[in-house]
């Protein structure tokens, strides 16, 4: 996220330079790729997703206003592509009803793979607003103001939802707990 | 959001709400974060949600970072299209015959597979190669130049689109393979030899006819941008038996569009 750094290697990419392109997929590639998976939920879609994102950023490179920041702009079109997808795979089929796996036992009693799986079933129930504010806030580190910027919204309306993505998640991630307990 | 009602407890009004999450995500003020302490203090309610969510966005933090996959870099770096270089820099490079004529050129190839690699790299300095100076390259690149087809002819591919149109034969001759590339477009045309994978290194380019506007090797794929009437070779020599029988991919683009994908045997049995 090194804005004057970032100018420089556009401005060569946008001069044909490929090393210059080769060290901003680099740099951008790993953050991407997961903030997708934790929109999407899955590997493949997320590794499509951040494919597609590249190559619109650089097809669309002479387009980027330069007063943004371009990891902004990136995360931008990540965002939009994730939700892409998710839109596009509601269509053609219907969400796996087994995505919320039943809870097996109390977080502490988890180890960490099965927990970070429960916290990822969670996060799919969300509704994609809430899930995206989650992602950018928790996975990629972005500030209030960071994710106002990349998603066009008064911040207000960023601490609105996620205010809300948490609280779901707190109740979702509880009343599995109970269900586990009841079983 | 009262589903903290379903718990029984009476909820937590707003801007308690507001508190607490300002408080996680480190954005309360001092006079704020007092007025949250002493809530804490004095609800249990308050208390009690603080330490909820406070537990949900650890979890959130601690979600492992995910590794993407092993292909993902080199697959985004060989469909990217950037604009040709400019000949902007052509100044700036220096002579070209002097670096032509070192073993520079050719051990720089040679690293090509894997490595992240183009063309500019050689001895120039930072500046990239321009599309003069590739024109210039054609024709020199090889030592072992092929200005006539050599070798057994392993396969071809027949293109016919209406914005590219030619034909591509793979050859062989001991550990050369070589790549008989005749095509057409009207407009800006680029062939990409996907060579990674498969034990080979590249040769070099040797121009027939018409410049080819820029060679580029990058991530084991080699990039081969031209227009109009096209005839060049490409060699690739086989370094290793690795995968030697895969069949080399090749991608062909015209008006930056993907016009057909092939695939050309490297064996002939």
């Amino acid at each position: 996220m090194h804005k004057d750094k970032d100018a420089a290697l556009v401005n060569d990419c946008k001069r044909g330079d490929r090393r210059a392109m080769t060290r901003l997929v680099s740099q951008y590639q790993r953050p991407v790729f997961n903030a997708a998976y934790r929109i999407l939920g899955n590997t493949d879609d997320a590794a499509d997703a951040t494919q597609t994102v590249f190559l619109k950023v650089f097809e669309h490179l002479a387009d980027y206003d330069q007063k943004f920041k371009f990891f902004s702009w990136v995360y931008r079109i990540a965002v939009n592509e994730a939700l892409n997808q998710v839109k596009k795979r509601r269509s053609q089929e219907s969400l796996d009803d087994g995505q919320a796996s039943s809870w097996q036992g109390p977080a502490e009693a988890l180890d960490s793979k099965r927990l970070c799986k429960r916290v990822q079933d969670a996060l799919m129930l969300l509704n994609e607003d809430y899930r995206t504010v989650v992602v950018l806030k928790h996975i990629s580190g972005c500030s209030y103001q960071q994710i106002s910027e990349i998603l066009q919204l008064p911040e207000k309306t960023v601490k609105s939802r996620l205010y809300s993505a948490r609280q779901l998640l707190k109740k979702t991630l509880q009343d599995d707990e109970s269900d586990q307990q009841g079983q | 959001m009262n589903e903290q009602n379903d718990t029984g407890r009476a909820p937590v009004d707003q801007h308690a709400l507001a508190l607490i999450n300002g408080s996680i995500d480190g954005e309360l003020s001092s006079t704020e974060q007092d007025e949250l302490d002493r809530l804490l203090v004095t609800s249990p309610n308050v208390r009690k949600l603080n330490e909820e969510l406070t537990t949900v966005t650890r979890l959130l933090d601690e979600l492992p970072e995910v590794e993407a996959p092993h292909y993902l870099q080199e697959s985004i770096e060989r469909q990217v299209r950037l604009p040709l270089q400019s000949d902007a820099g052509l100044e700036k490079t220096g002579r070209l015959g002097g670096w032509l004529s070192t073993n520079w050129l050719r051990t720089g190839f040679a690293l090509a597979a894997g490595v992240v690699l183009t063309v500019s790299v050689y001895e120039m300095g930072s500046e990239p190669i321009t599309a003069r100076d590739s024109a210039n390259l054609s024709g020199t690149i090889a030592k072992r130049a092929i200005t006539g087809q050599q070798g057994v002819l392993l396969d071809s591919i027949q293109l016919d689109t209406s914005a590219l149109s030619g034909l591509v034969e793979l050859r062989n001759e001991g550990e050369l393979f070589t790549l008989d590339v005749q095509l057409t477009s009207d407009g800006p045309s680029e062939l990409v030899v996907n060579f990674a994978g498969h034990g080979l290194e590249f040769d070099g380019v040797t121009r027939l006819q018409e410049p080819v506007d820029s060679v580029s090797v990058v991530a084991g794929a080699i990039h081969l941008a031209s227009h109009g009437e096209q005839r060049y070779t490409v060699s690739l020599r086989r370094i290793s038996e690795a995968q030697q029988d895969a069949p080399l991919q090749l991608e062909f683009f015209a008006n930056g569009e993907l016009v057909q994908q092939a695939e050309l045997n490297v064996s002939k049995f």
